[in-house]
């Protein structure tokens, strides 16, 4: 902030109040091939911005975001697997020098070292050369490193069958109840839907209002035909108008179904 | 109208330095893939950037769906999936772009190591930036938790049972992540919530902004 | 280049590319988080079934509350909510179903609420007052008469559906 005898400020603020216009600096300003940040230079860095979000876009459209199955801490024939960039970490632990009585060395020890080393490494090489080849300890050290991360996700994920992984990991609707496909092209179906029992009963034969659900009921198809035709409880009797074969038919259907639903649970 | 709103700003608080310091301050030569090819290298910290931006924006957006509870957490992915117009696409910028932010950090990363410029006087950048790629990392741990899938929660299980093997303060550090001593369950899903959501980006813009100050006063490193 | 007046600077051409590249970038990033974002008022709010209530010889002069429940899916939350209607049959012998909730501030109204008024709906909330037929009584809060329920009756069963403004006008009581 400068101050001084003669400047004006805005009111009684900081804001110096004798602004000149404002004027771009010209390109001639600039020394050598050096070039404003704007728009110059943004102009590309945008560009590789705007390719690079094409392919982006183009991946996330190919490949949707995987989703597993949700969270059951009981099934046991789950293999954990961490995000890849853990993979190298997962893999370190499988080693014996970096499990069981060693696993503080394999968990803590070596990753801290690592990390450690990577976060003081202004201290560690202080050198004033900074070409790769005039440091060879940390430019090799680096590529050890790179070397042994990249290996190890190599081997962690090499013996993993990822298509199979994700197979039997299919995301699936948990259902809290039985659900039971109906063939609505079965002819009984259609003499359910003739005979006015799809009004109460409801079109998946789950009841309504006025109404019980017919699935999971213990009846046999003589009861059925019965209560069709005399009623039961608030349900009138002669609902059923059709035929005796038809009566049949209806009667069955609904029983086929009440043992489809008792398989799936 | 525009301009005369800018200028009544202007007036008042003075904000034409702010960014014209950063709009006209020269980027030199060898930074510039105009004239040298390989200074693409030089577009991964920019392409992090940029990736971060998408993935607070994609966030963003997801939180208005998901709800970090287990009963409902997988349903409401998977809803958000299914359901929403273009949730496959949204979650999927967000799942991704956390894989590719980690890439784009580390070639920055090694860009920066293998031409020495965290050497004097950058080294408290330096220092920053990796503190910036820990925050990251934890930022992509505790995000695969949250969709509450197998994956999800037998790879924080693991997680759990390592940092429960630090010596001293193990069990403590894995009940304070957990939140229970034992049960990987619903106080763990709104811990990992809760830090993936306020406390990392909140560490991260704060670093982030360190880390981009430091680079306008420092300028970039010289070519080697 | 020529040397015209209204050329335009290289600054200017750089300035307008610049724009339009960050335009494209920021709205190929967020057109898919907008349209997923805005996404619950574009879904079509589809008719809702008609639900069995009760049986219609049920149904007299005298308005009844009557109850049923719907399976209401909530995205990924399903529950079965109560919803229920004051049903009468009025001097035509045609139904009528009325929404319980106060058009005033949602709270739910009772016929002959209130020992003063046997012939009436109230609204315990801020005394609002409904005739038999749903119109609001002036000078009580409600501003509107109680919405009435869509019906119709199959079976001798009543089945009710969304609700929709009452047509009863002023003086119809």
């Amino acid at each position: 902030m400068k101050r001084g005898k003669g400047m004006k400020f805005v009111g009684d603020s900081r804001v110096t109040a004798d602004k000149q216009k404002f004027i771009p600096k010209d390109y001639s300003e600039y020394p050598g091939r050096t070039e404003a940040f704007w728009p110059n230079y943004l102009l590309k860095e945008w560009l590789v911005g705007a390719v690079f979000l094409v392919g982006f876009l183009c991946l996330t459209i190919a490949h949707p975001a995987p989703l597993e199955k949700m969270a059951d801490p009981t099934d046991t024939s789950y293999l954990p697997l961490p995000d890849w960039y853990f993979l190298f970490l997962y893999q370190l632990l499988k080693y014996k020098f970096a499990s069981a009585q060693f696993f503080v060395l394999g968990a803590i020890v070596i990753p801290g070292l690592a990390f450690g080393a990577l976060f003081l490494a202004p201290f560690l090489d202080k050198g004033k050369e900074r070409r790769p080849h005039k440091r060879p300890i940390a430019t090799g050290l680096m590529l050890l490193s790179f070397a042994a991360v990249f290996w190890l996700t190599y081997e962690a994920a090499a013996h993993v069958d990822w298509e199979e992984k994700a197979e039997n990991n299919k995301p699936e609707l948990p259902e809290d109840q039985p659900s039971v496909e109906i063939d609505e092209s079965a002819p009984g179906y259609a003499l359910y839907e003739e005979n006015s029992c799809i009004n109460c009963h409801g079109g998946d034969l789950t009841g309504g209002g006025a109404a019980p659900g017919l699935i999971g009921i213990d009846l046999d198809v003589e009861e059925i035909k019965d209560i069709a035709v005399n009623g039961v409880g608030s349900m009138p009797a002669d609902q059923f108008q059709g035929t005796d074969e038809e009566l049949q038919e209806l009667a069955e259907f609904i029983v086929s179904v009440n043992e489809e639903a008792s398989e799936e649970e | 109208m525009l301009q005369k709103i800018y200028d009544w700003i202007d007036d008042r608080v003075d904000i034409t330095p702010l960014w014209r310091d950063i709009a006209d301050h020269e980027v030199p030569e060898h930074v510039n893939p105009a004239h040298h090819f390989s200074a693409f290298v030089y577009c991964f910290g920019g392409l992090t950037f940029f990736v971060t931006v998408i993935q607070i924006l994609s966030g963003m957006f997801l939180t208005m769906y998901y709800v970090p509870d287990i009963e409902n957490a997988w349903r409401s992915v998977y809803y958000l999936q299914t359901e929403v117009a273009h949730g496959q696409i949204v979650r999927g910028m967000h799942h991704w772009g956390a894989s590719v932010v980690i890439v784009m950090l580390f070639l920055h990363t090694l860009r920066v190591f293998f031409q020495g410029a965290y050497k004097k006087p950058r080294e408290l950048n330096w220092m920053v930036g990796v503190l910036l790629f820990f925050v990251m990392l934890a930022l992509g741990l505790t995000g695969y938790l949250l969709p509450w899938d197998n994956k999800a929660y037998f790879a924080t299980v693991v997680t759990l049972e390592i940092a429960e093997g630090v010596p001293f303060i193990g069990e403590m550090a894995k009940t304070l992540l957990n939140g229970d001593p034992s049960i990987v369950g619903a106080q763990t899903l709104a811990r990992f919530f809760a830090i993936h959501v306020f406390f990392l980006p909140a560490a991260l813009f704060v670093l982030m902004a360190i880390h981009f100050i430091m680079i306008r006063k420092q300028g970039i490193s010289g070519p080697l | 280049m020529s040397e015209k007046k209204q050329q335009v600077s290289r600054r200017q051409f750089l300035n307008y590319s610049l724009t339009g590249v960050g335009g494209f970038m920021a709205a190929s990033m967020l057109a898919p988080m907008v349209r997923f974002a805005i996404d619950p008022v574009l879904q079509a709010t589809g008719g809702e079934d008609m639900h069995a209530v009760v049986d219609v010889s049920e149904i007299t002069e005298e308005p009844q509350r009557f109850d049923w429940t719907v399976e209401q899916v909530d995205a990924w939350y399903t529950s079965d909510v109560t919803h229920s209607a004051w049903v009468y049959k009025d001097e035509h012998d045609e139904i009528v179903a009325l929404s319980p909730t106060c058009k005033h501030l949602g709270c739910a109204v009772n016929w002959a609420g209130n020992p003063d008024y046997p012939d009436q709906f109230f609204c315990p909330c801020h005394d609002g007052r409904y005739y038999k037929n749903g119109l609001n009584v002036p000078d009580t809060p409600p501003n509107a008469a109680l919405d009435l329920f869509e019906y119709e009756v199959k079976d001798g069963t009543l089945y009710l559906g969304n609700v929709k403004e009452n047509p009863v006008q002023e003086g119809g009581a």
